[in-house]
């Protein structure tokens, strides 16, 4: 008996202790949830009421018939932040809140490389920002190992390690001395990104022009332009070609073909032959009939 | 004995209902068909009205010349279409107006004639307005809603008008001050110049007539002249005063533009068939009758010199009198609207020699006078046709389509070779243009500094075309500007060498779309140009108001009078009858 | 007469009147529609000869032009018309004669020489043609021997043309922002200079393309004061070169109308370039390239296209230097004949008086324009 009036009190002093808890803690949320992950907001204190979600870019609204637990199933909410939650009821407002993470296991990489196409042998000439978010575009805040990987036009390969700060990591590559395409890789895990980095021949190193007669006209022919690494300079570049003669001059801008420009010039005595490309200066040619 | 059923019916005057009736039947299937569209500017009125139906309280336009006010232009007809355009779209809503204003003349022309010529020829003058070629010429080539509108409310008036001055009495009054006032609202320059042109011979027939009847003084006409003047001026005053101010703070003090009307038709032939022939018709063929019987008759006489002044101002450039009178304003002002206001004192004399001609060769003068008419009319409905005043071809749908996706509105554009169809295109697409075909509008300097029209036929005036093309082209970035539509491969040169790129080809490849690369979106401009609200108020009710007041001012049951013979001495060879309308 | 009749004659009389006085002198709004009618039908002197001529020009009254040439027999009416609108579509194709002058060179009884100076109003500005006209008397009346010059004829061929042509992909409008775009082309000022003229500042200077793809350029320039509030901003518009194939130099000039050097305390220089697709073609030399010293300085040369496109209009822009290689200005001129493959067309370009003491050395370049080679 004694032991019975004992569990009574006991059952009592709890359902009291419940009661008490009840009235203070009307609403139970999560701390944290992952996004898109389903979870429990329970409530009690009984009464119907209006349930409240509002976050940074998603706002849910429940109307809750009685007391328990509201379920939000799987994807209900998925973007990143923290959000408040209030509960309206004839009697009053409640109110609390909980984050939402992004998911830890990276979904998708946006990696901005920079430039398009540069000048061979530049230091530092090229950067690569990543930026990591999950399989809901949130960006992963978390510390996230990335690595980055420049293969060079002509084999060799840059790589480089970083952690991820606030969700972005970054680096800085050289361009090689060899003209051509070039693959920017950044990885996370499994998750790759890649850019095409075009390593362009820089100016003319020599500009050498021959010249020979071609009948009442000069022929001048460059020889292979090339830079100082000894790439070819591309096809479409325009070389100048200016004679120079007593009381007059001839100019031609002719673009290069194969590695060489030539153009055919008129025919003066005492001429001077002169070639330039941009702000880079070739050889000069005297002619003498 | 008589044979009394036909001569009475050849000697009644025609029923206002009949009238009304050979109007709708002559125009409005003209006018169903829509083709005023083809006219010079019937599209840009659809433009305004288009602006004042979304934006009724706010005359600032940003869709031409990067922002200008519309309350440089009075507004009445526009509201209207506005208005009706809610139940029948912009185009029919257009027509509709047009159509009353027809009516309106019909009623406007026998009222007026009935102050210097017999019922039976004022019926027959109302009938000649039906057919006047000029207001064909206006209606279904130059599209001049306002001044078509404007000109038959001046007309109404004007029999109040004489009223007051002969009898002083406060009801017509009150009905001319009012139809002077809607009048206004409806086209300013016709009471500026209806004043002088209209309302002078009316003062002239009231001094002349004041010893009729019941005799007034000379001074006391005139200081009942002066005391409408002053009403009407100041109401006018009031009502239109955005549109003052707006004169006021930019004055018109453009290059000039030229324009075909002022042209010397004989040493300019085709403009003389376009801006003589044509308007005028048959006409031309009673001048001398207009000379012969206005100088016999001394109470036609006023309606003569007024005739005559606007006939020759009608000339345009074939004659130095409107340079002599007008001045700057001749450089200003295009003059087919005096041929019109020239057709319509010229009236009462037709209808006069109508039945003098009826009267003597019955059937034949009728079938001639008939035939006359219509041919008068039908080439005034008909000479857009054989002259084409639009670049009819132009297909703006595509052009507003391109405008309206992709965020191309974000930037202001202009075309070439388009012609008058930039009004339609306007109308269409809701990005906005540096070009524009209201020249009064324009503020930017670009446009106003050079003597060019519009930048769309930048080549046809010449030199001051090309540069005014050329100064807004070298600002572009300043206006947003990043496109160009161009119909014309006459311009692809300098678009090409100036370094606008072509990015796209539209409507069979007819139309290309150039593009300025590195245009930032485009800013508000003119801002400070803006009217404010206030005056925005103004211009959304006062105009448009003072034409509702017109309607109930003259549905007022007018004073019966005893008429006498002695109060309007009529023609010898004129026919009494019973007056049919007042 | 009756007081009436009166009136009536007198408004007749004053209304034929000033018929008459507009007719005579024309008030200045209707002149621009005056079209000027041949008003000489019988050409009684070498200069009246002359005028008519000018006159069936403007009016495009080709038929009555050629009917008054003395030596007709030598060509066709369409030769005619085609010699002065061009065989090959150009700047005059789709022009008007804005107006023409003519004056005397040489006169004897029955011979006369007459310099006609026709001034066509063409999209780009004004382009002037000179014609020497030998005149003849034929009885009572003179008729013009007109100089034509006949079509050149480029015989038929077939040009291989393997030039390269650069084609461009961005990145679509739907791609992720992180999606990679191509740069746009690296371009570099390679001398600029500022300098007072009468009519205001003038900025200029080259614009190099320092990149391997070809280059869609544009300048514009702020002038700014003191407390770098801008005075006004301007761009070169067609004084300059805008297609810019790798390596290749433009000059630039940016005319800024009534302001003061004075006034300015720095220049925000405004280079804009994008990647646009281009062809390397067509090619064309200047030859016999030549600065001609004052009096009446000029840049003569001639254009010759080497590639077998025909040019419809070519532009040609000149950088003057002075002996130190400093740039003291830019000049210009639209050529108003087509480039013919292989066919020479000469240009003529003024230089003011006071710039021409200071040149030593020039450099040509040519921008080039071919109809329905738009996109």
């Amino acid at each position: 008996m004694k032991a019975i009036l004992t569990l009574l009190a006991a059952s009592l002093l709890l359902a009291k202790l419940q009661a008490a808890w009840a009235q203070e803690e009307t609403l139970r949320l999560p701390k944290s949830i992952e996004a898109g992950s389903a979870f429990l907001i329970e409530h009690s204190g009984g009464g119907e009421g209006t349930l409240y979600i509002v976050g940074p870019s998603q706002v849910l609204k429940r109307d809750v018939k009685a007391e328990g637990a509201v379920y939000f199933p799987a994807r209900s909410l998925y973007d990143a932040g923290h959000y408040n939650v209030i509960f309206t009821q004839a009697s009053g407002t409640k109110s609390g809140s909980f984050d939402v993470a992004p998911i830890s296991a990276p979904d998708k990489l946006s990696f901005f490389a920079n430039p398009s196409r540069l000048p061979i042998g530049v230091k530092h000439g090229i950067t690569g920002a990543v930026y990591v978010f999950d399989a809901y575009g949130n960006l992963i805040t978390a510390p996230t190992p990335v690595s980055f990987e420049l293969s060079s036009p002509s084999g060799g390969i840059q790589k480089d390690r970083a952690t991820t700060s606030i969700g972005r990591a970054w680096t800085e590559m050289d361009s090689t001395s060899q003209q051509g395409s070039g693959k920017f890789v950044a990885q996370v895990g499994e998750l790759k990104s890649e850019r095409i980095i075009r390593q362009v021949p820089g100016d003319p190193c020599t500009l050498k022009m021959n010249a020979q007669q071609a009948g009442q006209q000069v022929q001048l022919q460059t020889e292979p332009v090339r830079d100082c690494s000894g790439n070819a300079i591309p096809d479409g570049t325009i070389v100048t070609f200016t004679e120079t003669y007593a009381g007059g001059q001839s100019t031609v801008d002719v673009p290069l073909k194969r590695d060489v420009a030539e153009v055919k010039l008129p025919l003066h005595s005492g001429a001077k032959f002169t070639v330039a490309s941009g702000v880079v200066l070739g050889n000069q040619i005297g002619w003498q009939k | 004995m008589k044979k009394s059923e036909p001569l009475e019916s050849w000697e009644r005057p025609i029923p206002l209902s009949l009238l009304f009736m050979v109007a709708l039947a002559v125009h409005l299937p003209l006018l169903l068909m829509k083709l005023p569209l083809q006219s010079y500017d019937t599209n840009f009125h659809i433009f305004f009205s288009s602006h004042y139906v979304d934006h009724w309280f706010d005359p600032w336009n940003t869709k031409w010349f990067a922002g200008f006010s519309q309350a440089t232009y009075p507004p009445m007809p526009h509201y209207w279409i506005a208005v009706l355009s809610r139940i029948m779209g912009l185009d029919l809503a257009y027509m509709a107006v047009q159509m009353i204003a027809i009516l309106l003349l019909v009623v406007g022309v026998y009222r007026f004639s009935l102050l210097w010529v017999r019922p039976r020829a004022a019926s027959i003058a109302a009938l000649a307005s039906i057919f006047l070629g000029s207001e064909s010429f206006l209606i279904y080539n130059a599209g001049q809603l306002p001044t078509t509108t404007a000109a038959p409310l001046y007309l109404i008036a004007l029999p109040f008008l004489y009223e007051w001055l002969r009898h002083g009495h406060g009801r017509p009054f009150i009905k001319a001050t009012v139809l002077f006032i809607a009048a206004a609202a409806g086209h300013h320059l016709t009471l500026l110049f209806g004043s002088f042109i209209f309302a002078l011979p009316v003062v002239g027939l009231a001094l002349l007539d004041r010893r009729d009847g019941e005799s007034t003084s000379a001074s006391l006409i005139l200081g009942r002249a002066i005391a409408i003047v002053s009403a009407v001026s100041v109401i006018i005053g009031v009502v239109l005063l955005p549109f003052w101010l707006s004169l006021l703070h930019h004055p018109i003090d453009q290059t000039t533009i030229p324009h075909a009307s002022r042209a010397n038709f004989i040493l300019s032939p085709e403009w003389g068939l376009n801006y003589f022939i044509l308007p005028y018709g048959a006409l031309i063929l009673a001048v001398p009758f207009i000379f012969i019987r206005g100088s016999s008759e001394t109470r036609l006489r006023p309606l003569l010199f007024g005739f005559w002044v606007t006939f020759i101002l009608g000339l345009g450039g074939t004659t130095p009198l409107g340079h002599w009178l007008l001045g700057h304003a001749f450089e200003v002002l295009t003059m087919e609207r005096f041929s019109y206001w020239a057709g319509l004192l010229a009236l009462p004399f037709v209808g006069l020699l109508s039945v003098k001609l009826i009267d003597r060769f019955r059937f034949w003068a009728v079938g001639s006078l008939a035939v006359m008419a219509v041919w008068t009319c039908a080439m005034g409905v008909a000479w857009g046709t054989y002259r084409i005043t639009n670049a009819r071809d132009v297909n703006v749908n595509v052009v507003a389509d391109w405008l309206n996706r992709g965020g191309h509105d974000q930037y202001r554009y202009f075309t070439l070779g388009f012609g008058n169809s930039i009004s339609r295109l306007a109308v269409m697409t809701d990005a906005s243009s540096v070009d524009g075909e209201w020249y009064t509008g324009r503020l930017l300097p670009e446009l106003t500094r050079y003597g060019g029209a519009s930048l769309t036929q930048a080549k046809y005036f010449g030199t001051a075309g090309l540069e005014s093309l050329r100064a807004i082209m070298m600002h572009a970035d300043k206006y947003g500007l990043k496109w160009i539509f161009s119909n014309d491969p006459y311009y692809d040169p300098l678009l090409s060498l100036a370094g606008w790129r072509p990015v796209d080809y539209l409507d069979n490849k007819t139309i290309t779309v150039w593009a300025k690369d590195g245009v930032p979106p485009a800013m508000p401009v003119n801002v400070a140009q803006r009217p404010p609200r206030w005056q925005g108020l103004i211009w959304g009710t006062l105009p448009f108001g003072s034409s509702i007041l017109a309607i109930l001012v003259f549905l007022i049951p007018e004073r019966r009078r005893k008429q006498t013979r002695a109060e309007y001495p009529m023609s010898e060879d004129e026919v009494e009858t019973q007056r049919v309308a007042s | 007469m009756k007081k009436g009749g009166l009136l009536a004659l007198s408004l007749a009389i004053a209304t034929v009147a000033l018929i008459v006085i507009g007719c005579v002198w024309p008030v200045q709004a209707a002149l621009p529609f005056i079209i000027q009618k041949p008003l000489l039908t019988s050409s009684s002197t070498p200069e009246a000869a002359v005028q008519v001529l000018g006159q069936e020009i403007q009016a495009h009254n080709w038929a009555k032009a050629y009917e008054a040439f003395a030596n007709k027999a030598q060509f066709t009416e369409p030769e005619f018309e085609l010699d002065l609108t061009g065989y090959t579509t150009n700047l005059r194709t789709y022009s008007t004669l804005d107006h023409f002058k003519a004056w005397p060179l040489h006169a004897s009884a029955d011979e006369a020489d007459i310099r006609l100076e026709l001034d066509w109003a063409t999209v780009v500005g004004t382009s002037v043609m000179t014609r020497d006209l030998h005149v003849v008397r034929t009885g009572d009346h003179w008729n013009v021997n007109w100089p034509l010059t006949k079509q050149p004829i480029v015989p038929p061929q077939v040009i291989p043309v393997n030039y390269l042509r650069w084609d461009v992909i961005y990145r679509g409008a739907g791609d992720d922002w992180g999606a990679q775009d191509v740069n746009a082309p690296s371009v570099r000022i390679i001398d600029m200079h500022p300098v007072q003229r009468a009519d205001g500042v003038v900025v200029m200077g080259e614009l190099l393309n320092d990149d391997v793809v070809p280059a869609y350029v544009s300048m514009s320039a702020i002038l700014q004061a003191k407390d770098k509030s801008p005075i006004a901003k301007e761009e070169a518009f067609d004084k300059i070169s805008h297609v810019l194939l790798p390596k290749q130099i433009t000059p630039f000039l940016i005319q800024f109308p009534d302001v003061r050097l004075s006034q300015v305390d720095s220049i925000d220089m405004k280079p804009f370039s994008i990647l646009v697709p281009a062809s390397a073609d067509p090619v064309i030399a200047i030859d016999n390239e030549k600065f001609n010293p004052s009096p009446n300085a000029s840049l003569t040369g001639q254009l010759i296209n080497q590639s077998g496109q025909v040019v419809n209009v070519a532009h040609v822009l000149g950088t003057l230097y002075d002996k130190s290689g400093q740039l003291v200005w830019v000049v210009d001129q639209y050529v108003d004949s087509a480039l013919l493959p292989q066919t020479p067309v000469a240009f003529n370009i003024q230089i003011p008086d006071d710039i021409a003491k200071k040149v030593s050395t020039e450099r040509t370049v040519v921008a080039t324009f071919s109809f329905g080679g738009l996109l």
